[in-house]
């Protein structure tokens, strides 16, 4: 039954068809051998057609992986050049030290997290921050600075917030651990000590070409608070200099840092001073205040850097001074001062290096002559281990606080 | 100061500010690029200046950018200088 209406479908549409080409009406055998042919040819067409019908599922797929991948690249390129970069850097160290008098400590030493947002060549978000564990297990973080750097043209750039002081050269660009060449700060170079730490204003730097061989002229002048001297029992205890986040004398210090490089000879020279009036902050039982009390500051310094070869040699002299005040509890002002002479050696292509240090610091209350020797392996540029032993030899009436130590440091700048 | 030579004064201080805004607006590739064999020559002479030189393929080239401009305001290095340093730090990573 199934096959008569078959074979009776299939001759209706051949007679159609041959209507429709405009052909005679067939009959018969001929009608079938028509039919077969028209069915044949029908299935040849399915099959092109199921064939065209997958090629272009195929084609459509492509087109839309091409899609994809564009739309990937196009996202991948937005991670690459974004118009403001996030960069996270810093440093940190841990150590052992082992001095005359105590015995030997293990210290967390420093992690100096830093942030960098940048929008385009406009203008850059620096800011670090200093943490460390004491004694006691406590804690502490601390601003060490946070600026806004404006690129105002090729050769200025406006630096605003709390910065490392331009003046002089180790505190700004020698102090993190990856980069000292000891585990330690000259004496007279750490915090509140002869060498200006940090300062809160405003800077002007940047650098000039000064002949075609690549010689340079480095520039940095800042307006800031200024440091505040710190009184205890009559006499100036010390300078701080910690970048103070107001003005309580409202009397701003002026000061800055130039610079000569010569490539060609791989010496550097520079030149600081400052100068201006300060504050006094007086302990008053258990709160620190003003005194309200303002007197002169000045600040002189020098330095040089001289790197033949394998070798690399660093000097620095600096000089801070507060005036004398007849109208303070401390009338007699004073001057810290303070200079290292260091000088290293690595051992290419080995990872060894040998450095001595030689520096001196006064104060008005005491004075140390420093020694120090150190070796260091330097597994990568960024990564630092050091051993050194400090001589310090007291020449003043009252104890620096500084003692003979051993110390132990590995440092990561990340 | 007067309030006028205070007004004059900013003035002056937002005029490149604002014209730096527009050339922003353009959105053309930054840092634009600088010469690769001048800037080898400059990362060769300042990048070990103050610390071990580093490494050109320790960081990806938008760590380099923020890197190379935190430089430049330590090292005093001009805005072209780091233009050519970047070049050859990118080219070579
Ligand atoms: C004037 C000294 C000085 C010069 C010149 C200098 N650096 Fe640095 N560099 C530093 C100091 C200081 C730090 C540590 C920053 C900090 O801890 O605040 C540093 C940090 C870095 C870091 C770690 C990441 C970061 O942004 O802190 C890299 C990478 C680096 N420098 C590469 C370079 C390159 C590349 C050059 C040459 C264009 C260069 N430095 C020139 C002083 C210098």
């Amino acid at each position: 039954m199934a096959e008569k209406r078959r074979r009776l479908k299939e001759a209706a549409a051949a007679v159609a068809l041959g209507a429709a080409l405009g052909a005679a009406p067939v009959q018969g055998a001929d009608t079938a051998r028509v039919a077969e042919a028209i069915r044949a040819e029908l299935e040849a067409l399915k099959s092109r057609i199921r064939e065209l019908e997958k090629q272009l599922a195929e084609q459509r797929r492509v087109e839309q992986e091409v899609k994809d991948l564009r739309r990937e690249v196009r996202s991948a390129a937005e991670w690459k050049s974004p118009n403001t970069l996030i960069h996270m850097a810093g440093y940190a160290d841990v150590g052992y030290t082992d001095t005359r008098s105590r015995t030997g400590t293990f210290g967390s030493g420093t992690f100096n997290p830093i942030l960098h947002y940048q929008y385009r060549d406009v203008v850059m978000l620096e800011s670090e921050l200093a943490m460390s564990v004491d004694e006691l297990g406590e804690t502490t973080t601390e601003l060490e600075y946070l600026t806004i750097d404006w690129f105002a043209n090729d050769y200025v750039t406006v630096v605003a917030g709390k910065f490392l002081s331009p003046l002089g050269w180790f505190r700004q660009n020698l102090h993190p651990s990856w980069i000292n060449k000891l585990p330690s700060a000259p004496a007279g170079f750490g915090h509140d000590q002869a060498a200006p730490n940090a300062e809160v204003g405003v800077q002007v730097r940047g650098g000039v070409p000064v002949s075609g061989n690549g010689n340079r002229l480095i520039y940095a002048f800042y307006v800031g608070n200024g440091p505040a001297a710190e009184i205890e029992s009559g006499e100036i205890e010390m300078i701080e200099t910690p970048g103070l986040g107001g003005d309580a004398d409202g009397k701003k210090v002026f000061g800055g840092r130039l610079g000569l490089y010569f490539p060609g000879r791989r010496l550097e020279l520079g030149l600081s001073g400052a100068a201006g009036r300060v504050g006094e902050i007086e302990e008053v039982g258990k709160s620190r205040k003003y005194t309200g009390v303002t007197r002169d500051y000045d600040f002189l310094g020098a330095d040089f850097t001289w790197r033949p070869r394998q070798f690399e040699v660093r000097g620095e002299w600096v000089r801070q001074k507060v005036g004398d005040q007849p109208a303070s509890s401390a009338p007699e002002g004073g001057t810290w001062q303070a200079w290292y002479l260091q000088g290293s050696y690595r051992f290419m292509p080995h990872k060894w290096e040998v450095v001595a240090r030689l520096g001196r610091y006064r104060t008005p209350h005491s004075e140390v002559e420093q020694k120090a020797l150190g070796l260091n392996y330097i597994f990568a540029s960024n990564f630092v281990a050091k051993l050194a032993y400090e001589f310090n030899d007291d020449r003043g009436a009252e104890s620096s606080g500084y003692e003979d130590r051993l110390l132990l440091q590995a440092s990561y700048g990340f | 100061m007067g309030k006028r030579t205070m007004a004059v004064l900013a003035g002056l201080a937002m005029g490149p500010a604002l014209l730096m805004g527009h050339a922003g607006a353009v959105w053309a590739e930054y840092p634009p690029e600088g010469d690769f064999v001048r800037g080898a020559r400059l990362w060769a002479e300042n990048c070990g200046r103050c610390h071990n030189i580093r490494d050109p393929r320790e960081l990806r080239d938008d760590q380099w950018i923020t890197t190379v401009y935190h430089m430049r305001v330590r090292g005093g290095l001009t805005g072209q200088d780091v233009r050519d340093i970047y070049t050859f730090l990118k080219q070579s990573n």
